[in-house]
């Protein structure tokens, strides 16, 4: 009886910190913007700076090639697409489609 | 007055010495600056002038060195503000002796705001049009005095007058390469009884992605361009107390290879201005070559 208790206890601190991690990389978001009208690295930067500025975004990578931005969120925050869209026009963009994952 | 047309085409590059974005080097694009994004850029510009084939054998050397602030009020309305160094030098034989007259200090300011009227983005590609309007404010001296008198007007670091100036920039910008073009036209107006001869601009640029050779790596890759632009000015005759100068004015057309190192905070850039063509009024001076270095920094 006492092993089985043991073994209880031990499996339950061993899943915890794992259950936890999955909940937060549930919080987690990533959002994909595929911008149109970028083709210089210099002008990426006003992109970059305006999309940090969005309330709740943690990160901001751009890739040239693509003309993706890829907006990571900070945990359990909520930012709308309409949000990310005004950010890109305000670098002087424009943002097509959206994706979360 | 027999200088007054010495510096009409180098005050010209002074006051409208390319601005922010990445883009052209010598005149104004039409890429955005984003809203809240300011854009800091300088240059160093030298102007050699000499072959006279009068008795005095002038030579004349510009340096200036612009300061150009811009920032993005919106995403389609961006303020631009300029404020040049110049020291200008002239060499002149009088008689048996050789005399130098100079002249170093603030130039003429620039203010001007541009919006983009039209824009169409596609993947990697956009075109824009923006017109702009400004005006240049006589921050420069123009009553400086040497040894020998009172500074030519073309020879003073400011032209003494607010001058009204408009036009229009395109650009077309893919990931491979960019072509600008540019009109506009300068009013120049009487202060103390002088005026410059007004000026008109037509200005292209072509820009071509020569590294990285193709966009393999992910994220942002610092561009180098080659650059090849071309400028046509036009400069009318300046007036003295209502007299027209006829030995200034006239028509010149630059060609402008260059080379433009782009990264995402800031651009480094270098172009020599060759004249190929100059077609001046009188006794004018013809420009040998201008250099011009610069950088411009994202912030």
């Amino acid at each position: 009886m006492r092993i089985l208790r043991a073994a209880l206890i031990i499996a339950m601190l061993s899943i915890t910190p794992l259950a936890s991690l999955f909940a937060e990389e549930a919080a987690n978001q990533t959002a994909i913007i595929q911008v149109d009208g970028l083709s210089c690295p210099f002008c990426a930067y006003g992109l970059e700076k305006n999309l940090k500025k969005v309330s709740g975004v943690k990160t901001v990578k751009i890739d040239m090639k693509t003309g993706k931005a890829t907006v990571a969120l900070k945990p359990n925050t909520q930012v709308d697409d309409q949000t990310l869209r005004q950010a890109v026009k305000k670098a002087g963009f424009t943002a097509r489609d959206i994706t979360r994952q | 007055m027999i200088l007054a047309w010495l510096m009409v085409l180098a005050t010209g590059l002074l006051i409208f010495a390319g601005i922010a974005t990445a883009g052209p080097i010598t005149f104004n694009s039409a890429l955005p600056v984003s809203e809240g994004v300011g854009i800091l850029r300088s240059q160093v510009k030298l102007v050699s002038k000499t072959g006279d084939a009068t008795a005095l054998n002038r030579n004349l050397t510009v340096t200036a060195i612009p300061l150009v602030l811009a920032y993005g009020v919106s995403s389609k309305l961006a303020l631009f503000g300029m404020l040049p160094y110049v020291n200008k030098r002239m060499d002149i034989t009088m008689g048996t002796m050789r005399i130098r007259r100079r002249a170093q200090g603030l130039g003429d300011g620039k203010l001007f705001a541009r919006y983009t009227a039209y824009q169409v983005d596609h993947p990697g590609d956009t075109l824009r049009i923006a017109p702009f309007m400004g005006l240049k404010a006589p921050t420069g001296r123009h009553d400086k005095r040497d040894a020998f008198g009172r500074l030519p007007r073309p020879l003073q670091s400011g032209s003494g007058s607010w001058d009204p100036f408009a036009g229009i920039a395109i650009t077309r910008q893919t990931l491979d390469w960019e072509f600008d073009t540019a009109v506009s036209y300068r009013v120049n107006t009487n202060a103390s009884d002088f005026e410059f001869g007004d000026e008109a601009r037509l200005d292209a640029s072509f820009q071509y992605r020569v590294l990285p050779r193709s966009l393999d790596t992910e994220g942002v890759p610092a561009f180098v361009y080659a650059v090849l632009e071309s400028n046509l000015v036009w400069n009318g005759k300046d007036r003295l107390a209502g007299a027209t100068d006829f030995n200034s004015g006239g028509t010149t057309w630059n060609l402008v290879p260059g080379l433009q190192y782009v990264t995402g905070r800031y651009v480094l850039e270098t172009a020599v201005q060759i004249p190929m063509v100059q077609r001046l009024n009188g006794t004018s001076l013809e420009i040998d070559w201008v250099w011009t270095a610069g950088f411009r920094w994202n912030f």
